[in-house]
């Protein structure tokens, strides 16, 4: 064990100072912060400037008044960009191209509910009453669907290094003088805990970012409640797949002496990503399909499908349960084979190993 | 005492050893020595634990070897292997903590062996910007570096230049002083031959010769008598059973049997005797001899 750490050590220590780990963390993390803007940029100004020719209205939330001696001087704020709208005694409002719709409602409804209590009448406004889930609807959604990157992103790389680390060990012959003195799973595993760190700080950078942004953009008031479960969620989740990929990666790299055999010896695993990726990215817009109840329960595909789903909408605990179960077992079974694998092929260098040949 | 006990190894039809055994004592050196192709890669490696025998027994102190034995073994593997992008020090010092020194231990030690190898310059360099010879020296650094209990190097000194030869030779001599057994494997018979105890040659898979270079040089038959004369009519040697070639005037008469006191007469009767002995066969005589 302590074998396997002193490997993970030297994977973390070596990677760390990377320019390529660096770019990808910086990447990452502006990736998510720049998709917490969006909603900002899409959402129209915060208060809207409107200028008024004659009496002014009583005060509405989210509307700036300026009063303008006539109409034209009010027209020529329009066309400086000084005012969004021009009000023009209460009777008619002036755009400069189309009017914001928004505006226009606010401003109808101001000037409705001023008639109306003019004339004495008391209308009391609908109350508005959602449910937890529709009323958080659009942000989970909008959370899912870049999880679904940030994850994807995160376990392709990750894996990807592992990949391209066996093989280098493997090209170098340095394997050899490591395997006098270390069993092949304490390398093999030592290869997979050290990325995997990795890719844990990665990700809790684009998490940290990601709240970050939230909070700067004043998001966070958006952000449905248990956000705090749905973050250790997809950290757990992001381990197993991890751990289940990165097995993969391990065992197929293995089997090949050169980096450029490693595309081709991939292909497999990166297309199971690739796979799990599309039903992920599925769940995220249609979280309540059949597709998405069912994936979400099964190895792999589950490793992404389900914190991706439990972001999107409620997920029964047993469901959960099930789910984690069910890729645990998953994860055990390709780590026990990849290291069995690693383990035949890792000192068979020149020509390509075959999977079956290294399995018996 | 390391024993190695009729190591059998096949590659699909191909019979890479076939009952391969020797012994090295504690404090030897034994070079291992045979043609291409011979075997000795592939006997190191059994005895390393990186590729399993068909059948045999590598036995260390009487008992079989295991992994943990081999942890604290020191090996430098035919095809060289490092981390190309990791810096000198680093490595050697991963290494030494990977057959399990303590970090205090393992950076005490990396010194140290950076020093003796003449790396102090060198240290803080990437593998992959040093010349073939300094990363062959890293190479040895990290098989020496814990302290090996016992050394397995195959072929460690192709590429280096005769200074590091003889850097890396006292190196070895000061471990198998200390009483580590030590193997290596080399083409060059007359540094095998300079600095072994012992030596085994290995031929197709087999053992053909083993034992102290002493004794292999002196057994039966394998020493020449020399005869150097000058000043003799040509055909002087024709009754002996020997070969004559004709040097400034003298002749340098070898004969591999024959009665010694017979060979004298004749010799001083033909001329002047300016050399009379035996001569021991070297290594690579007794090498060429045992392969062929
Ligand atoms: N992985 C392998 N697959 C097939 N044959 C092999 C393999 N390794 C070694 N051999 C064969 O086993 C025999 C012994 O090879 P080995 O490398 O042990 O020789 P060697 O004595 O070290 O030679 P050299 O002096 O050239 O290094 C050779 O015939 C070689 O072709
Ligand atoms: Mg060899």
């Amino acid at each position: 064990m302590n074998t396997l750490l002193l490997v993970a050590g030297r994977e973390i220590r070596t990677r760390i100072r990377t320019r390529s780990f660096i770019i990808s963390l910086a990447v990452s993390a502006l990736l998510v912060v720049g998709l917490a803007f969006v909603p900002k940029f899409l959402s129209g100004p915060d208060t809207y400037k409107v200028a008024v020719v004659g009496p002014t209205p009583a005060a509405v939330e989210n509307i700036a008044f300026t009063p303008y001696p006539d109409e034209a001087a009010a027209r020529a704020a329009l066309a400086g960009g000084d005012a969004d709208a021009a009000l023009i005694d209460d009777r008619k409002i002036v755009s400069e191209g189309e009017l914001d719709q928004r505006l226009g409602l606010l401003l109808e409804n101001a000037h409705r509910e001023a008639k109306i209590k003019s004339s004495g009448l008391v209308i009391t406004p609908l109350q508005v009453e959602t449910g937890a889930d529709a009323q958080y609807e659009g942000v989970r959604t909008g959370i899912a669907t870049l999880l679904v990157m940030v994850l994807f992103f995160l376990l392709i790389y990750s894996a990807m290094y592992v990949a391209m680390g066996v093989v280098e060990e493997k090209s170098s012959r340095i394997v050899e003088i490591l395997l006098a003195a270390v069993r092949p799973w304490q390398l093999f595993g030592g290869k997979i805990v050290g990325l995997g760190t990795l890719g844990l700080i990665n990700l809790g950078v684009v998490i940290g970012a990601g709240l970050a942004a939230a909070s700067a953009t004043g998001l966070v008031a958006d952000l449905p409640p248990g956000m705090t479960g749905i973050v250790i969620g997809t950290v757990l989740w992001f381990v197993l797949g991890y751990a289940f990929f990165s097995a993969l990666a391990a065992a197929f790299g293995s089997l090949v002496s050169r980096q450029e055999e490693l595309n081709s010896v991939l292909t497999p695993m990166t297309t199971l990503m690739t796979l799990t990726y599309l039903v992920a990215y599925f769940a995220a817009v249609e979280p309540m399909g059949t597709l998405a109840r069912v994936l979400s329960i099964v190895p792999p595909f589950s490793s992404m499908v389900m914190p991706v789903r439990s972001a999107a909408t409620e997920v029964p605990v047993a469901e959960i349960a099930l789910s984690a179960g069910l890729m645990v077992v998953a994860v055990v079974a390709v780590l026990l084979a990849g290291a069995r694998v690693y383990n035949r092929a890792v000192l068979r260098t020149g020509a390509r190993v075959k999977l079956a040949e290294a399995l018996r | 005492m390391l024993e190695v006990q009729d190591l059998r190894k096949r590659f699909g039809d191909k019979v890479a050893l076939d009952g391969v055994g020797f012994a090295v004592q504690p404090g030897e050196m034994f070079g291992f020595v045979g043609a291409n192709g011979a075997g000795k890669t592939t006997t190191m490696r059994i005895v390393m634990g990186v590729l399993q025998a068909d059948s045999g027994e590598v036995r260390i102190e009487g008992r079989a070897l295991t992994g943990e034995d081999r942890r604290r073994f020191g090996y430098m593997p035919e095809e060289r292997g490092l981390y190309q992008k990791m810096n000198v020090a680093d490595q050697i010092e991963y290494f030494s903590r990977l057959h399990g020194m303590s970090a205090t231990a393992a950076r005490a030690a990396t010194a140290e062996l950076i020093e003796r190898l003449g790396l102090t310059e060198r240290r803080a360099s990437a593998v992959e910007a040093l010349s073939l010879g300094n990363q062959q020296r890293v190479q040895l650094a990290v098989a020496l570096v814990h302290s090996p209990s016992v050394l397995v190097l195959d072929e460690p000194f192709s590429g280096l230049d005769p200074l590091a030869v003889d850097a890396l030779a006292e190196v070895l001599k000061d471990r198998s002083a200390s009483g580590v057994p030590v193997i290596f494997s080399s083409h060059q018979l007359d540094l095998v031959e300079r600095l072994c105890d012992s030596v085994g040659i290995i031929s197709a898979g087999r053992m053909v010769a083993s034992g102290p270079v002493d004794e292999l040089r002196d057994s039966e038959g394998r020493s020449v008598l020399k005869v150097v004369v000058r000043g003799a009519a040509p055909g002087w040697a024709d009754g002996l059973r020997g070969q004559v070639t004709t040097d400034g005037g003298r002749d340098v008469l070898t004969v591999e049997d024959g009665d010694d006191q017979e060979i004298l007469r004749t010799a001083v009767r033909a001329g002047t005797v300016e050399q009379f002995g035996r001569q021991r066969p070297t290594l690579a005589e007794i090498f060429r001899e045992a392969v062929a």
